[in-house]
């Protein structure tokens, strides 16, 4: 099954390109991450992102699916997530009053089994929708760290051919295998066959200019000093020793919350009540208050 | 994946891209070939004489661990820009850990653990004979020939994690969910004759459990003993983090997840830096919440903090960080080997920081008390 990006309408043909149209969905990538989503989408491996809380890790999909004019189906995973809910599940309420229904006095179909477990009372779920649609759409399997091990097993089977059996109905299978991203936060170390499968990226927390670039493009109505004020703050806010430092999405509220109250300088009183949008926990909060001054200097 | 054999466009460019991976499995990497063969082949997409494409493609596809990462860019370095750098890995495949490619050098004190004359078979038969003895003597109070041998009797100390409801159900007689899945299967089955409805219930899991380990001089006659403890426990069912501390913190989950204990020791006490150094107990536990605990992947965890609460640091700092595990986490125990009686009054100041954010506070300064930790352990649900 090749898939050169030639081979697909609609592919970029250059990392320079694909860079250039997930900036026209005011996503900035840099050159590593644009070379692996590029391989990604050129070896038809999923790609999987790690890195801090709030690096845009899950931004990468959802730019990706219109950079790409694809559908973005998203798979949320969470602690007890299983097959049925990650697949497709039947609707067994409507099931078993259909049942009822055929049992009541109508003649006895044949086919009455075969219409119960049919296309009528399938619900799809993500991985089934990501399957069928082959490579109309990007798949985004997020947070896959909450799973649990035997959820991973079962989704490293469904990476690697790309096709769902549904006993009753028979195999459905992706002719063009769709892209994938894979996001972990590293609250568990995934497994290796899992790691070895795909590509890997690590994001970063973004340089300074860089999030200037970042927050004129996702916050276009903060003014361009404003943005370069926090964006400075929040780089000296990263450097304290913090409990959970904050993310660029973070960076990205606080200059809309500072905008929105019509604020051109940081000033002391203007940080304080906004701080809740930049760091969430109270020692954090403390710690940042006492040290103030420093954070807010600007040159 | 492209299988039609254009792997970096010529034939020169593919052994030395596949020497790279060689180099990265020297330093220490995981390199599979798979991720070698999509290395070649990603870079037939682009251009393998730009070191930028070079760099970044062999990082997505080679690399699987940030940890790795400054050995990959290490790697890089020396295969293709030719850099010196002090090649600790002679001609060996077998890769060391990536701990001993950094600048370290080898002053690391000799390992506590392993390493040493293992006693005759005489010595074990000797003291399997006064296991009842062994069980309730002090550990500082121990030869070395008897600590060898508790630690075999710890080995075989089956240690029960503690458990807790998942969100995942499995199968039940008698359960709170109705299966309404098999309810149709066999009312199809049955004919609508069935009146059971099948049950599911929530599936038991192992809690995480993490293990915090003072190894600093004060504490050095029970450290070895506790480590053997953390191996015990860390062969059970549930995920185990041990990590030690003295002045600094280190995991050693992954020196103790060998099979052979006397190998698992040795590596762990080599992974510790600061044996025997002083005791920042705060610093420490601060450090492995900033570093591991607020990833999540043990809320709703036991951790066990095993000191003498000698603090060197501040005490504020402890009781803070003591707080904050406390709150984080399922049950915070402690074992100090100074409360040897129901009387114990926590005469340090770093213990009376810590104090009131304990759950409980167990001696564990004979086999006997670290056995009936490991009981307490298993009995929580």
């Amino acid at each position: 099954m090749s898939t050169k990006p030639a081979d697909q309408p609609g592919r970029p043909q250059s990392v320079e390109e694909l860079s250039a149209r997930l900036g026209e969905q005011a996503y900035l990538a840099d050159r590593g991450l644009a070379t692996a989503v590029f391989l990604s989408l050129s070896l038809g491996q999923p790609l999987l992102l790690e890195g801090e809380a709030g690096v845009g890790k899950t931004e990468v999909a959802k730019a990706l699916a219109p950079a790409l004019g694809a559908e973005l189906v998203r798979l949320q995973c969470y602690e007890g997530i299983d097959a049925h809910q990650a697949l497709y599940e039947w609707d067994y309420t409507r099931q078993l009053l259909y049942a009822r229904l055929l049992q009541e006095g109508r003649e006895l179909r044949e086919d009455a089994a075969d219409e119960i477990f049919g296309p009528r009372f399938l619900v799809e779920r993500p991985l089934l929708q990501a399957v069928r649609a082959g490579d109309r759409a990007v798949l985004l399997i997020d947070e896959i760290d909450r799973a649990d091990d035997e959820f991973e097993a079962f989704l490293l089977e469904m990476l690697s051919d790309f096709q769902v059996t549904v006993p009753e109905l028979g195999t459905i299978r992706a002719e063009r295998p769709p892209a994938v991203v894979l996001t972990s936060n590293r609250t568990r170390e995934l497994h290796d066959a899992l790691k070895r499968r795909c590509l890997y990226h690590w994001i970063d927390y973004p340089s300074l200019d860089r999030e200037v670039e970042i927050l004129a493009a996702r916050a276009p109505a903060v003014p361009a000093d404003l943005a370069r004020r926090v964006a400075a703050a929040v780089d000296r806010i990263r450097t304290l020793d913090l409990v959970k430092a904050p993310g660029v999405a973070e960076t990205i509220e606080w200059a809309k919350a500072l905008a929105f109250l019509g604020v051109s300088q940081l000033e002391r009183d203007s940080v304080d009540v906004t701080l809740g949008a930049v760091v969430k926990d109270h020692d954090d909060l403390v710690r940042i208050r006492d040290d103030l001054e420093r954070i807010l200097a600007y040159d | 994946m492209t299988d039609d054999g254009r792997g970096g466009g010529g034939t020169q460019v593919v052994p030395a891209l596949a020497g790279f991976g060689r180099e990265l499995r020297a330093a220490g990497l995981r390199v599979g070939t798979g991720q070698v063969l999509s290395f070649c082949q990603g870079l037939s997409h682009l251009d393998p004489t730009d070191l930028r494409d070079l760099y970044w493609s062999g990082r997505a596809c080679l690399v699987s661990h940030r940890d790795d990462l400054t050995a990959y860019d290490a790697a890089f370095g020396r295969y293709f820009l030719g850099e010196a750098a002090p090649r600790l890995v002679a001609d060996t495949d077998r890769a060391p850990t990536v701990d001993s490619i950094g600048a370290r050098p080898l002053d690391t004190p000799a390992p506590v653990v392993g390493g040493e004359r293992r006693p005759s078979a005489e010595d074990v038969g000797q003291a399997a004979s006064e296991v009842e003895l062994l069980r309730a003597k002090d550990f500082a109070e121990c030869d070395p020939d008897e600590l060898a041998a508790i630690g075999r009797l710890m080995t075989g100390l089956v240690v029960g994690t503690p458990t807790r409801k998942t969100r995942r159900t499995e199968r039940a007689r008698k359960g709170a969910r109705p299966d309404l899945r098999r309810a149709l299967r066999t009312h199809v089955r049955h004919g609508g004759a069935d009146l059971r409805i099948p049950r599911r219930r929530p599936r038991i899991r192992p809690r995480p459990l993490v293990l915090l380990l003072d190894v600093s001089g004060s504490m050095s006659s029970y450290s070895r003993a506790l480590l053997q403890f953390a191996y015990a426990v860390a062969r059970g069912p549930g995920r185990v983090e041990v990590f030690c501390f003295g002045t600094r913190l280190t995991r050693v989950s992954g020196a103790l997840a060998r099979r052979d204990p006397d190998e698992a020791l040795r590596r762990a006490a080599e992974t510790v830096v600061d044996w025997q150094g002083g005791t920042r107990i705060g610093e420490s536990i601060r450090e492995y919440l900033r570093t591991w605990a607020w990833r999540g992947g043990f809320r709703g965890g036991v951790v066990v903090v095993c000191s003498d609460g000698l603090e060197r640091g501040d005490p504020e700092v402890l009781a803070a960080a003591m707080a904050r595990l406390a709150r984080l986490a399922y049950r915070v125990f402690w074992v100090n080997p100074l409360k040897t009686g129901p009387a114990y009054e926590p005469a340090t100041r770093g213990m009376r920081a810590a104090l009131p954010h304990i759950d409980l506070l167990v001696s564990g300064h004979n086999l006997a008390s670290l056995a009936s930790l490991g009981a307490v352990l298993e009995a929580l649900d």
